[in-house]
């Protein structure tokens, strides 16, 4: 039996200009319209399992509220049916009913008997609930004595210690200082650990991703996606873009722009040049060179070539360089390299990204200069180096692994040569390639090199940084890369036979 | 247990049962909230709960003062009993008047000062009514006792009629109910209603026999007190409280029948649109 059944809602409102007009069309009983429908949602079908998380993402107005709402039971949907079974609890009326003028005590018993809670199961899990609340002697005092952290925990005590089967969490985390957060984090987890189903707002990527196995995009009113976590979150990253970009061009030419519509439209083939001020801005400290080249901007792209922050595991991705020269330059190639990077959570040592921050790529490649070559680096640096070892990370109970270049291409290395440039003369660079590597953080460096010589005309270390994450429903592998693999296995019976993706 | 939000309508028995056995199953609630508002007027005073009992003493004593001491209105000389005087007469006509204007004011308010409960939980709505009308029904009580009190201060006994004042006073709790649930539908669709409710409350306390006795009456108007329910209320306080009569059983039962009429029609108006409360707001 499922514990939420969400078959056919659709919930349509009646929007008046005016409350006259609402009661002048009430008036003529059905003779008359003086208003317009507007579909909050259309047609949503969501069936989910005891112990199913799901994360709920879609803009401002999607109807993320209004189908929680409809799920909750506060709103009846205009059509289809709702079905939840087991005790429902919905955190958007965390602190309903309190009173400043009454005491912890009562306000504990007021708002657990209005989110549904018996009085009896109150009273026996009274001490289970101050004791999460931690407000110690001001248990008596009446609540307008609190602070809003103990407030809000008063709040998320009542109703994390009442057992809800289902847990309906809309944005409510945005309260309460980081103790509380801390500790409602944790309840929560607990709580997703017994098998709670919990239906999460939030427009906190990570935390959906962290916390939720499934997830669900709404626009317009509609389902757009629905599956596992990565895929929605790229899916609703990628609407959010596309709304910037547009955004931005009505900002820059004034013209309106056409009505956004939800369609694969593909973006145009031939780029157009762009500058970031706020790239520019950000690598200021990370640039060296001479000077002659100057690299504008470096985006991560995805399958559909649309900006991202976070892409799939296996999945092809494309670096997209900007660059301008500033003087005439004969003959360059433009260079990218990925490095991965400590994930918080792992150690480090303090020699180690703490130390040296954004500039540890750089240092790690000064390192493995200076182990190949120790002269080629300046007699400082090397005396550095004599006594230093490159951070090493743990990475939950897999191989150690440095963080450093894993990859490194170039437009000579992989036949394409630039040939004379001319001063002030744009190019855009796309190095497409797949990223079979495990889950994590990586970096991108990216720089322009004049063909003859050893010196950069311009290069950015951690010119992007962006995740890679697991796909959903496959284990995370052993090591950093997972190659393409063929399987066979031949037994008496003949062979069978597998390949990865 | 498993809760299906569908537009499947149980029959009317089923309804009105199944809203009983709601009212019943959150009764702590309901007590909770009713203390709650009742008691919040007080919150914060040095006097506390004391203020319940004074301040319908102090009114109570400023319209003996007034009546009886400057204007010198003496209603009941006429039979012969000079110590009951205008303003406890007013008095005692007053008290089911302000728990009836202030169920209906405040019921008609109810959902929309609720919106937090009304939009944020899955919440009883129909409760809300029931906790102002159980709220006025306190602070009535407390107004009988101050009555009841001065009686005593004043003429030195009570008659032995207001142990009967229960068998009023529950058909009063329906009848108010009945009404607090359809102002409160009535106010929640049209905001209007508030501020025509207000003159109609005015509008029932004069031709209510409050401020005049119905003995006084016009033949042609006397169907303002025959068909009026709160001249009723009015009048069997009077005679259980002041005159140690028993009102007519017949008005009894016909008010009684009228009130739990109202009371179920009421609700079932009530529980049958209460979905549609969170959409308006």
């Amino acid at each position: 039996m499922p514990a939420v059944s969400v078959k056919g809602v659709s919930k349509k409102y009646r929007i008046f200009p005016n409350g006259g007009a609402r009661l002048k069309e009430a008036l003529s009983f059905g003779r008359k319209k003086y208003g317009h429908d507007f579909w909050a949602l259309q047609d949503i079908n969501l069936e989910l399992e005891p112990g199913t998380n799901l994360g709920v993402l879609g803009r401002n107005g999607a109807g993320k509220s209004t189908l929680l709402n409809i799920i909750a039971g506060i709103r009846p949907p205009t059509s289809g049916t709702v079905e939840v079974n087991g005790r429902l609890v919905a955190l958007s009326g965390l602190g309903a009913g309190f009173n400043s003028e009454f005491t912890g005590r009562e306000n504990i018993m007021l708002n657990g008997l209005i989110l549904g809670i018996e009085r009896k199961e109150l009273l026996e899990r009274f001490d289970d609930i101050t004791a999460f609340a931690d407000i110690g002697e001001f248990i008596d005092q009446p609540i307008k004595t609190y602070s809003s952290g103990m407030r809000s925990r008063l709040g998320f005590a009542v109703a994390f210690n009442v057992q809800p089967d289902v847990l309906i969490l809309d944005e409510t985390l945005a309260a309460g200082d980081t103790v509380s957060k801390e500790a409602a984090l944790q309840k929560m987890y607990e709580l997703r650990d017994s098998g709670t189903t919990i239906l999460l707002v939030s427009h906190g990527m990570s935390t959906i991703e962290d916390f939720c196995t499934e997830a669900i995009l709404l626009h317009e009113g509609r389902m757009l996606a629905a599956g596992g976590t990565t895929e929605v979150i790229e899916r609703y990253q990628d609407l959010v873009s596309r709304f910037k970009k547009d955004k931005n061009r009505r900002r820059t030419d004034g013209r309106q722009p056409p009505d956004v519509v939800v369609s694969e439209e593909e973006v145009p083939e031939v780029p157009t040049f762009k500058e970031d001020p706020d790239f520019e801005r950000r690598v200021a400290r990370l640039r060296s060179g001479t000077g002659e080249a100057r690299i504008q901007g470096v985006e991560l792209l995805n399958e559909r070539l649309r900006p991202v922050k976070a892409v799939t595991s296996g999945s092809t991705v494309t670096i997209r360089v900007y660059l301008e020269y500033l003087e005439t330059v004969k003959d360059s190639e433009v260079i990218i390299t990925l490095r991965d990077k400590a994930e918080q959570g792992q150690t480090e040592s303090q020699t180690g990204s703490q130390f040296f921050g954004p500039n540890l790529g750089y240092v790690l490649e000064l390192y493995e200069g200076y182990r190949e070559k120790p002269e080629s680096v300046d007699e400082q640096t090397r005396e550095f180096f004599e006594t230093w070892s490159p951070p090493r990370l743990e990475t939950n109970g897999h191989a150690p692994a440095v963080a450093g270049k894993l990859f490194s291409t170039s437009t000579a290395l992989e036949g394409i040569p630039l040939e004379e440039m001319q001063k002030g003369e744009r190019v855009v660079v796309d190095f497409t390639f797949k990223v079979p590597l495990r889950q994590g953080r990586y970096s991108i460096s990216a720089g322009a090199r004049a063909g003859s010589e050893d010196s950069y005309l311009d290069r950015v270390d951690v010119a992007i940084t962006f995740r890679i994450k697991r796909p959903r429903d496959r284990k995370p592998f052993q090591g950093i890369v997972h190659l393409p693999t063929e399987i066979k296995v031949h037994t008496s019976e003949g062979e069978r036979q597998g390949r990865s993706v | 247990m498993s809760t299906k939000a569908s537009s499947a309508k149980p029959g009317f028995l089923g309804a009105i049962l199944g809203s009983l056995a709601t009212l019943y199953d959150k009764r702590w609630l309901i007590k909770y909230m009713a203390q709650q508002q009742w008691a919040n007027s007080y919150q914060g005073s040095h006097l506390g709960l004391a203020w319940a009992f004074l301040s319908p003493l102090m009114m109570v004593a400023l319209l003996t003062f007034v009546f009886s001491e400057v204007i010198g209105i003496r209603f009941r000389e006429v039979t012969g009993d000079s110590a009951l005087n205008f303003g406890l007469y007013l008095y005692c006509g007053l008290l089911p008047f302000l728990a009836y204007s202030k169920a209906l004011t405040q019921g008609v308010n109810v959902i929309r000062r609720n919106s937090s409960l009304v939009q944020g939980v899955v919440f009883p709505l129909e409760i809300l009514p029931m906790t102002t009308v159980i709220s006025s029904l306190i602070e009535n009580l407390f107004g009988v006792g101050a009555l009841m009190f001065l009686l005593v201060v004043l003429e030195g006994r009570l008659h032995l009629t207001v142990l009967l004042l229960p068998l009023i006073i529950v058909p009063q709790l329906l009848f108010t109910l009945g009404l607090s649930y359809l102002m409160a539908v009535a106010g929640t669709y049209v905001p209007d209603v508030r501020e025509t409710l207000k003159a109609v409350v005015r509008a029932t306390f004069f031709i209510t026999p409050i401020l005049w006795p119905t003995g006084k009456v016009p033949e042609d108007w006397r169907f303002l007190v025959d068909y009026n329910p709160l001249a009723f209320l009015v009048e069997s306080y009077r005679s259980l409280i002041l005159e140690g009569e028993l009102p007519g059983a017949e008005a009894a039962i016909y008010f009684s029948l009228f009130a739990v009429a109202l009371f179920v029609v009421g609700l079932v108006v009530f529980n049958r649109l209460k979905h549609t409360f969170a959409d308006l707001l």
